[in-house]
């Protein structure tokens, strides 16, 4: 068979049914091969986008995502999504073609040097130079992409290597088994100390515990050590929805109570996360009286921006247990609970117009059990995670780390094709949406029934949030009133939508939106100068937020 | 202040490339760097020595993270002599 052939006879190995791509000339080859697979392939309209659903999918399912793009710019489109899930530790396994090694090195037509710019935005990367490494070259990239922290692997396979012939068997469970996680619980004995003597402890949970698989060890160490916990971005749905001590989201736009507390905790959990700025404010003065226990599956995490007193590495399924103590801090239990009360959100906002938050909170309260979100960056995804509730973080797909504007609409498509019996859910914003919007033509081609929220301010929010702020209410090229009409824009792609203005028009507008059997866009016009509260000003300490009635 | 790291790495196109780019990235500065096949000639043993103020543990966690290194110890620490 030909080295193309080969590429996807691997692919099945590791289970792959479902691949996004553009294809190109450099790889053809694969194309050609594809036409004759039972691996679907699904057309993107730009390799970003095809990338993005990829991640997508790796992340609602928990499985690795593949995306494949040609040599040149094609690899190159590929960069931002990878990057994106480097920062956000998912496992996705990229496919170039790349020119013929006779030619490689010449700036041949649509050659660039995609392993060269793989550096810095993926886990791992391979050139494939022969035929005969292929198969163990690809095996390799999928065992990296989900071994320890997971995370973007890209190969690059010239054209050559894809035309040549090789005499290959696929071998029946050719598929490395998972490596076993080097756990270390020398240090468990500390942690279970700190814990018993706080009077204040805190848990912060992070992505990390939900991708190792250790929602249910989760849940056992709150009940069997009860103490407050906030969780990252990446982290929402991952504390039971009836857990009272659970405060919500701290950092930048965290909850107040969120950051008041962890300001205050004595000890500090950390789980899977790895303080983030965005996360920590002003590093110097983030929750100063705490002692700090890390645990992560990454030894390059423990005291790269905070020092952790007890330091423990490897699999979270079996650090949770090992921790469990008991802790006694009824007072600070009571004290936490109080602020959550005390700085609950309000959703009375005068007047007539949308008001986000609170229209979110609608969609979340009507969107039907086990539904994924998935956001861009911006005003919108704040609101999300300040005003939207997830009972598990596969059904909250954000970019974190990389904070990329476009993620929404591809995410959204891979989802979907991840987990077809789920409703799944884009809630955007005007300027990210139009990022990458030629994917509505992808959910055209293939029916995909997703449903769109634009969170329409006619502003890039966010920007123009910290221009109104810090930059005097200069607004420089935030102004997006021109935006296109976005049902007009839906149509078509022959997507049904429905533009709304007044608070009163949502209940019924979201009953339509979950009503009609396929994609819809609903399009949601709020007040430009609605903001997101509360918001921890640059090189602040977290109790220092701005709220609305301050500024 | 200079820090030596004797590296075992796999000779593959884009192992010295990723040391020097983690290198870089991570805010250090390359004082010197050496290389020698091994008589295998799959693996390079590697001398990277590299300056900076920041706590040394901060580049080795994340070198050690890179796949085709295989052994990386740090040889010592000296500090930069200065030249007028």
């Amino acid at each position: 068979m030909k080295g193309a052939e080969l590429v996807l006879q691997v692919l099945q190995q590791h289970g792959v049914d479902t691949i996004f791509g553009y294809p190109g000339g450099a790889i053809m080859p694969i194309y050609d091969a594809l036409y004759q697979s039972d691996i679907k392939h699904y057309l993107c309209r730009h390799e970003q986008g095809g990338a993005f659903s990829a991640i997508g999918y790796a992340r609602a399912s928990g499985k690795v995502g593949v995306c494949m793009a040609t040599s040149g710019p094609g690899a190159t489109n590929l960069i931002t999504s990878l990057a994106d899930a480097m920062l956000d530790s998912v496992a996705v396994v990229a496919i170039t073609g790349q020119v013929s090694q006779a030619v490689m090195g010449t700036d041949a037509f649509q050659e660039i040097d995609v392993l060269g710019l793989s550096l810095a935005v993926t886990k791992h990367s391979f050139m494939v130079r022969s035929v005969d490494e292929l198969a163990a070259t690809l095996h390799e990239a999928f065992a990296i992409a989900q071994s320890g922290r997971p995370g973007p692997v890209l190969v690059d396979i010239p054209k050559d290597v894809q035309l040549a012939d090789i005499d290959y068997q696929a071998e029946f469970n050719a598929a490395q088994p998972a490596a076993p996680i080097y756990t270390s619980l020398a240090n468990a004995a500390k942690a279970r100390s700190l814990i018993a003597a706080a009077q204040k402890p805190m848990a912060y949970i992070g992505g990390g515990v939900h991708m190792a698989g250790a929602m249910h060890q989760l849940q056992q160490f709150l009940a069997a050590n009860p103490m407050p916990s906030v969780t990252t971005l990446k982290a929402m749905g991952s504390v039971a929805k009836d857990n009272e001590y659970y405060l919500g989201m701290l950092g930048m736009h965290g909850t107040q109570a969120a950051n008041l507390a962890v300001q205050q905790c004595d000890l500090l959990i950390c789980l899977g996360a790895r303080f983030d700025d965005r996360v920590t404010g002003n590093l110097q003065k983030f929750a100063p009286q705490a002692k700090v226990i890390h645990v992560d599956i990454d030894p390059a995490e423990i005291n790269k921006v905070r020092f952790a007193n007890v330091a423990l590495l490897g699999d979270m399924k079996q650090i949770l247990p090992a921790m469990t103590v008991g802790t006694n801090c009824a007072d600070w239990l009571a004290q936490c609970a109080q602020l959550k009360q005390q700085y609950g959100w309000r959703y009375d906002h005068p007047g007539e117009r949308i008001y986000a938050p609170l229209m979110l909170k609608q969609l979340s309260e009507r969107m039907p059990d086990n539904s994924v979100v998935c956001c861009d960056v911006g005003q919108h995804q704040m609101w999300v995670a300040q005003h939207m509730r997830f009972s598990s973080p596969r059904n909250h797909l954000s970019s974190g780390g990389l904070g990329t504007m476009g993620f929404g609409l591809p995410a959204a498509i891979g989802a979907k094709l991840a987990r077809p019996q789920d409703t799944v859910i884009t809630v955007s914003g005007d300027g990210s949406f139009m990022m990458n919007v030629q994917e509505l033509a992808t959910i055209k081609r293939f029916r995909l029934p997703v449903k769109i929220v634009i969170v329409d301010n006619q502003r890039l929010g966010m920007v123009k949030q910290w221009q109104q702020l810090f930059f005097n209410e200069r607004y420089s090229e935030t102004d997006l009133s021109d935006n296109p009409d976005f049902v007009a824009l839906a149509a078509a792609f022959a997507i049904p939508g429905h533009c709304i203005t007044r608070k009163d028009e949502v209940e019924s507008a979201l009953e339509a939106m979950f009503t009609w059997p396929g994609p819809y866009l609903l399009h949601v016009c709020i007040d430009d100068k609605d903001n997101v509260w509360p918001l921890v000003p640059p090189g602040a300490a977290n109790e220092e937020m701005i709220t609305e009635a301050k500024a | 202040m200079n820090h030596v790291l004797n590296i075992t790495a796999t000779n593959t196109p884009a192992v010295v490339e990723r040391l020097l780019q983690v290198t870089r990235y991570r805010g250090y500065e390359l004082a010197g760097l050496q290389l020698t096949p091994r008589s295998d000639a799959k693996s390079l043993n590697i001398t990277l020595t590299v300056s900076g103020d920041k706590p040394i543990h901060l580049l080795t966690s994340q070198l050690h993270k890179l796949y085709d290194i295989q052994q990386l110890e740090l040889a010592g620490s000296e500090l930069a002599v200065l030249s007028a």
